[in-house]
């Protein structure tokens, strides 16, 4: 590949401004949502402070989170006491239907054998609810990546095999609370049984409540995830996901593997809604013809947002953007960008895949004309957008720092979002989705030219 | 006060050496403090008649972080004092951050008081991570002494460890003070030593023979200086003990490759 690929931060002695955030923290976030699990995070006590500050900042819901705590003598003695009380304690608390547990670098650099222990506390108590453990060392990957080992760690864990049901398994990804709303409206329009894994769509987006719920109401349980193993097929998105966490329902069970990129644009939506009719029809084959079995509410979403790409082409055409967030996230978006003629001249992740650029041009993006930075910080990131001059900057709250210092529009996506509320609201996908990105990219690069016009606006 | 960390491959009679030289000057009248860093906790035994030293982290695993000095610190043969850091289970957190705890604690406690003459670490094998290499950060032990023998591996071993001790003394006042033969009777091993250090640029401080008595003085939980004090052993040490006391040769070694260093074991190992 002749893709110049920028230096990534692990080449260089420190990241500044990082553009990551810690494995266990997608732990959590998939974690919760599972139907009554409290994570846990086995390490020091700051890094469940951080993830928990963390993911309130952006879901402004409340967040429960353990940790074992560790001292220094956790650190030199292992903390396998720690484990065992912090378990006992939240059993009583919070009794949950199943505790995640997750850990951090200190308990991985240690070599703590937390699975070892876990095997020996469960035996010690039967009784205790079920147990997930995922290894999540920072050193070794971002949200991202704890976010995809948890909902493997929790398929393998549960998943069981039997006779075949008629469900669709969904593997969303790391995406909104609205986004799952909006999945799953779509999927079982095509009347298909759905298993989502996780479902925070009501954990971190649910009502205000007058009594504290420790553990919040909502997500998928773990009585349904045992049938992951019997369902027809598994839908898996995340363009750059290989082999995804699916394949591990595929090798154990047999079930299908069909794998999309995010449905952001009409041509990405299209492909997954093509999956879905397949599907429907109890087919594995491929048809073009949509009509058939694709509900006509959303046609007609489909068809309102072409009419707006042709309204508002003339405002976004030619216009250079950067995309900044989860490496799915910022693919799926740039090829949307690409799709109503706006030129993607940096596609940046703080994670690590190296199949950023491989997935973008299977978009269709011509090897060449755009910028991959994977495993980026927003210190290198600036440099790179002070060089390429985009016009607008798709990404999180992070980015809000360069954007304002170099003047360029921000369009907030994806996670976090710190600086405005409703983060978990914001819907990026389907023909919905879309249509709500378009019209804030279009408004973002009006409202930019009207701020930054001497000769001011009027409509007379 | 002198500072001193003495290294070595496990096996090699670190321990031993360490204790007996330790007996050697405490004999002599000099202040010494010995402090064991390998978790097993045998490095005070001969001098303090057997394993009867609680170790630093034993005692912070049982009584938390208000550990008094006199709990940690024992009095052995000739007035040493004697302290062990113990470490984890085997197979069990990090004994690395073991010693560090250990040591921090010993300097927040007051025990490098300064009538002490000597302080002596007694590291487990290997400079094997940041927590065995303590003892020669920050200035904590200044001269190192490599125990060694004729044996390949043992050489390996203190090659490895004058890497380590090259990291430490470019940023603080870490020096090799020698090397000291611990001889397993290998062929020409005294030449094949002295020729080892002349490579690193340090010297060959003692040779010390093999003698049954030193088997004997450790069954008997005894340095051979308090067991068999007139045995010609006795004096090997005493002399080792005066040898480290006159050291004024303080170098940055200067590590082989591989290739250097089985050349030198070729030369001298398949002479005889």
């Amino acid at each position: 590949m002749s893709l110049p690929i920028a230096t990534p931060s692990s080449k260089r002695p420190a990241a500044t401004n990082s553009c990551r955030v810690c494995a266990p923290l997608g732990s959590v976030l998939a974690f919760r949502g599972l139907r009554g699990c409290m994570p846990l995070i086995h390490g020091s006590q700051g890094c469940a402070t951080y993830i928990r500050r963390y993911l309130i900042s952006h879901f402004r819901e409340p967040m429960d989170v353990a940790s074992t705590s560790f001292d220094e003598s956790a650190t030199i003695f292992g903390g396998q006491s720690n484990l065992a009380a912090a378990i006992k304690n939240l059993v009583t608390q919070y009794r949950p239907e199943v505790i995640g547990v997750c850990t951090t670098c200190l308990a991985e650099t240690i070599g703590e054998d937390t699975e070892g222990i876990l095997r020996e506390i469960t035996t010690e108590d039967p009784s205790l609810p079920p147990i997930i453990h995922v290894a999540t060392p920072s050193f070794k990957g971002c949200q991202y990546r704890g976010f995809h080992e948890t909902v493997a760690a929790v398929l393998n864990t549960v998943a069981k095999g039997g006779k075949p049901m008629s469900h669709v398994n969904l593997l969303p990804g790391p995406v909104s609370p609205a986004d799952l709303r909006h999945l799953r409206e779509i999927v079982e329009a095509f009347n298909l049984p759905l298993l989502m894994l996780p479902d925070y769509s009501e954990t971190l987006d649910g009502p205000s409540l007058a009594t504290y719920a420790p553990i919040p109401e909502g997500g998928v349980s773990l009585a349904e995830v045992a049938d992951a193993g019997r369902a027809t097929a598994t839908l898996q998105l995340g363009a750059t996901l290989e082999p995804g966490p699916g394949a591990g329902l595929q090798r154990d069970f047999g079930v299908p593997l069909v794998k999309a990129g995010l449905p952001i644009g009409v041509r990405a939506t299209d492909a997954v809604l093509d999956s879905l009719a397949a599907l429907a029809r109890g087919s594995a084959s491929r048809s073009s013809d949509l009509d058939s079995v694709v509900p006509s509410w959303l046609s007609a979403e489909r068809g309102r947002l072409v009419d707006a790409y042709v309204d508002g082409h003339k405002y976004v055409s030619g216009k250079r953007v950067a995309v900044v967030g989860d490496p799915d996230l910022a693919v799926a978006v740039a090829g949307f960008c690409a799709e109503i003629g706006l030129i993607p001249v940096l596609v940046a992740s703080g994670a690590l895949t190296h199949r950023m650029a491989s997935s973008l041009e299977a978009l269709g993006l011509a090897p060449g004309a755009f910028e991959v930075m994977e495993d980026a910080d927003y210190d290198s990131i600036q440099r790179r957008v002070v060089e390429l001059k985009p016009d607008l900057v798709l990404g999180p709250s992070k980015a809000y720092p360069m954007t304002r210092a170099l003047g360029i529009p921000l369009v907030r996506i994806g996670f976090p979002v710190h600086d405005r509320i409703g983060a978990g609201r914001i819907l990026h996908l389907g023909y919905r989705g879309t249509q709500r990105l378009f019209d804030e990219v279009a408004n973002a690069l009006l409202t930019h030219q009207q701020d930054s016009s001497e000769m001011g606006y009027a409509y007379q | 006060m002198r500072k001193i960390a003495i290294y070595g491959k496990g096996g090699i009679g670190k321990s031993t050496t360490t204790q007996n030289t330790v007996a050697g000057l405490a004999e002599w009248g000099k202040k010494v403090m010995v402090v064991g860093c390998d978790p097993k906790a045998d490095s005070t035994r001969l001098l303090l008649g057997g394993l009867a030293q609680k170790t630093v982290l034993d005692t912070l695993r049982d009584e938390g972080e208000d550990v008094e000095l006199d709990e940690i610190l024992k009095p052995g043969y000739a007035k040493t004092a004697c302290v062990e850091s113990g470490g984890p289970e085997p197979g069990v957190g990090c004994a690395g951050r073991g010693i560090i705890t250990s040591i921090n604690m010993l300097e927040q406690l007051g025990a490098y008081t300064p009538d002490l003459d000597y302080t002596f670490y007694d590291v487990l094998g290997d400079v094997v991570c940041g927590g065995f290499a303590m003892p020669i950060r920050d200035g904590k032990a200044e001269e190192i002494y490599i125990v060694v023998s004729g044996e390949m591996m043992a050489m390996y071993a203190a090659n490895n460890i004058c890497k380590g001790i090259v990291k430490f003394a470019q940023s603080g006042k870490v020096r090799l003070g020698g090397l000291i033969c611990n001889s397993r009777k290998c062929d020409n091993e005294k030449e094949l030593i002295e020729a080892l250090a002349e490579k690193l640029g340090t010297q060959m401080i003692h040779f010390v023979p093999r003698d049954n008595v030193v088997q004997h003085a450790e069954l008997n939980r005894k340095t051979v200086i308090e067991y068999a004090p007139t045995a010609p052993q006795a004096d090997e040490y005493r002399t080792l003990a005066r040898k480290i006391d006159a050291n004024k040769m303080f170098v940055i070694p200067k590590p082989l490759t591989m290739e250097e260093l089985e050349q030198l074991l070729v030369k001298y190992g398949l002479a005889a």
